[in-house]
């Protein structure tokens, strides 16, 4: 197990390494050029150059991404191209609101998915099945700005319910409670269908299955059932498709925190792309792409854990 | 069933077998009302020019953010144009956007994945390609290739098209391994064959059906990217009509004018929600197996 979970970690550097080379290389041709802009209308060819010179941009392409890489070793993500602030000091202060948001959006929407999807497989072809059916589809194809928009105009706006826009303080808190409200809905809502959706088809094939029938043949609860029978089984492809979702998660993330001006990291990465501040917007990246890999990692340690048949066969 | 249509015809008995597939689809209501939407839509859509009322360019700022009723049947937009013009040359632009999208996506995700399946050693190092662009959130990465390439019809394309290319690539290399398994893939290459007519003529033609059904299932998920690249601002220059940027102009006046952003909005969902729809349906009628 241990052992798995090493080669695992191990096989993940090349992909983080080519995470960072597609980042840095991607980057590389921003036909803006950051040392113009530094400069100003009034620089001259000179000054510009000195800053081009400074920023280390007129180094060979590999010796840069060379000497990127052991500064990323070190900890040190450079400065921001526009405002002179370390990268990584920013990223550190937008990373806690991002996960905030995201733990915010799960924690209601994964356990409410499957429930649903529970609730759906064991009325398998009734309303209610149908309508779970329905909503998740729904869920899966309105626009997430919408979503946000509507919670904006409604929520925030006619109803005045909940705060505009803005981070209120950490999630313990009634204010920062109140703040994350809308923002963790609009994330969460695209969460609850493909959820909903996952745990019915896997509770639906792991209810025919022969160590079921034993569990009720024994007079086991119909509670007992489902909650420590069946479940167990049906959570293994949901926790996989967690993992796989979490990349449009964050693809959510961008959009919930721009609509309601939400301090995370999905902003500031839109924001240092838009203004071509590329050691920011490499930062961002491998900071959203490290996370994606070791959400996968963690996924895949999961599985040991809850399923002991694949803990025995790894053993 | 007559004898004569199991006779061993491929282009006829596919013909046959997607006459079918289509009539068991019309016995599906719900398919059915999704595909007739979609059908409208598109049909307004390539016909904008001769149905939209207005110009989709004619600015009228004393008209501006009327509601819906009177002369201009939506209202109009932030600059006074008329929001039914804008929709339809919105559609307009948002169907072609995800159209060319899915083509430069499976073009790019096919070639991947069917060279990973023929030639063996290439393999590992393909698919880690695959896995890295994976690790790469759609919206993330369109953003980073908006911003490389410039704000524009061909870099959304891109954009779009290599973040849609990734799961075509796994869905192209599970088929096609499949198909390297068979009799006749071995016979082409004895009888001597070249790699580029073994590729073309055999591997691709044979795994083109579950390409094609998948890529049609992504069509939905590449327009509420589009829209979404659209309502960050990284999709087209303001002035054309797209339905993403039409609900983010909105934005600015959703507490005085919600009807903009909210019919644009409410045409991207009906427009994705039809594709999934008939989506669903036609994975429920194909084979299961066709799918990952």
């Amino acid at each position: 197990m241990t052992q798995q979970l090493f080669w695992r970690l191990l096989t993940s550097i090349p992909v983080l390494l080519g995470v960072l080379l597609v980042g840095f290389l991607m980057l590389q041709v921003i036909p803006t050029d950051p040392a113009t802009i530094i400069a100003g209308p009034s620089g001259t060819a000179a000054e510009i150059e000195a800053i081009r010179h400074q920023l280390g941009l007129d180094a060979p392409i590999w010796m840069q991404f060379w000497l990127y890489l052991l500064r990323v070793l070190h900890g040190d993500l450079g400065r921001s191209i526009i405002n002179n602030a370390p990268v990584a000091s920013e990223l550190a202060t937008a990373l806690g609101p991002t996960i905030e948001l995201m733990v915010a959006s799960l924690i209601w929407a994964v356990p409410l998915g499957i429930l649903l999807g529970t609730l759906a497989a064991m009325r398998r072809g009734q309303v209610f099945d149908r309508s779970v059916t329905a909503l998740s589809v729904a869920g899966v194809s309105v626009p997430a700005f919408w979503v946000g928009l509507l919670l904006l105009q409604f929520a925030a706006f006619r109803w005045q319910l909940f705060p505009l826009q803005g981070r209120g303080g950490p999630l313990w808190t009634l204010n920062g409670l109140h703040h994350v409200a809308l923002p963790a809905l609009t994330l969460g809502i695209i969460f609850v269908g493909p959820v909903a959706r996952m745990t019915r088809t896997a509770v639906v094939e792991v209810l025919g299955a022969d160590f079921i029938r034993t569990a009720r043949a024994k007079g086991a609860s119909e509670f007992r059932v489902i909650t420590r029978h069946a479940l167990r089984t049906a959570l293994i492809p949901v926790v996989t498709l967690i993992g796989l979702q979490i990349g449009s998660l964050l693809g959510g993330a961008v959009i919930a925190e721009t609509i309601f001006g939400w301090p995370g990291i999905g902003r500031l990465a839109v924001g240092s792309i838009v203004s071509s501040d590329f050691p920011m917007a490499q930062g961002c990246i491998l900071v959203l792409a490290c996370g994606f890999i070791m959400v996968n990692f963690l996924v895949d340690a999961l599985y040991g854990i809850l399923d002991p048949r694949i803990r025995s066969r790894i053993r | 069933m007559n004898t004569k249509a199991s006779v061993p015809h491929p282009t006829k008995s596919a013909g046959s077998a997607r006459s079918g597939l289509f009539r068991r689809l019309a016995r599906d209501p719900v398919a059915l009302v999704a595909l007739l939407f979609l059908i409208v839509i598109v049909a307004a859509a390539v016909l904008a020019p001769l149905l939209a009322p207005f110009d989709p360019y004619d600015t009228n700022l004393r008209m501006r953010l009327r509601p819906p009723g009177g002369d201009h049947l939506l209202g109009t937009d932030t600059q006074g144009r008329d929001l039914l013009t804008r929709l339809l040359f919105g559609a307009r632009t948002t169907l072609a956007l995800g159209f060319a999208s899915i083509m430069v996506g499976s073009l790019i995700g096919t070639s991947i994945g069917l060279a990973a399946a023929f030639y063996r050693r290439l393999e590992g190092p393909l698919m880690r390609l695959v896995d890295i662009m994976l690790s790469f959130p759609s919206i993330l990465f369109g953003l980073a290739l908006a911003a490389m390439l410039g704000v524009g019809m061909e870099s959304l394309v891109i954009a779009l098209g290599l973040s849609t290319a990734p799961p075509i690539a796994r869905v192209a290399r599970a088929t096609a391994t499949t198909v390297m398994q068979t009799e006749y893939m071995d016979g082409g290459r004895v009888i001597g064959l070249s790699d580029a007519t073994l590729i073309r003529r055999y591997l691709l033609r044979n795994c083109a059906a579950p390409i094609v059904v998948y890529c049609s299932l992504q069509f939905g998920e590449t327009i509420l990217l589009a829209a979404a690249l659209g309502f960050l601002g990284l999709g087209l220059q303001p002035p054309i009509a797209e339905l993403g940027s039409i609900a983010a102009e909105g934005r600015s006046f959703i507490f005085l004018a919600p009807h903009v952003s909210t019919a644009a909005s409410l045409l991207i969902f009906t427009i994705v929600l039809s594709c999934n729809l008939l989506g669903d349906a036609f994975r429920d009628l194909t084979d299961p197996r066709l799918l990952p």
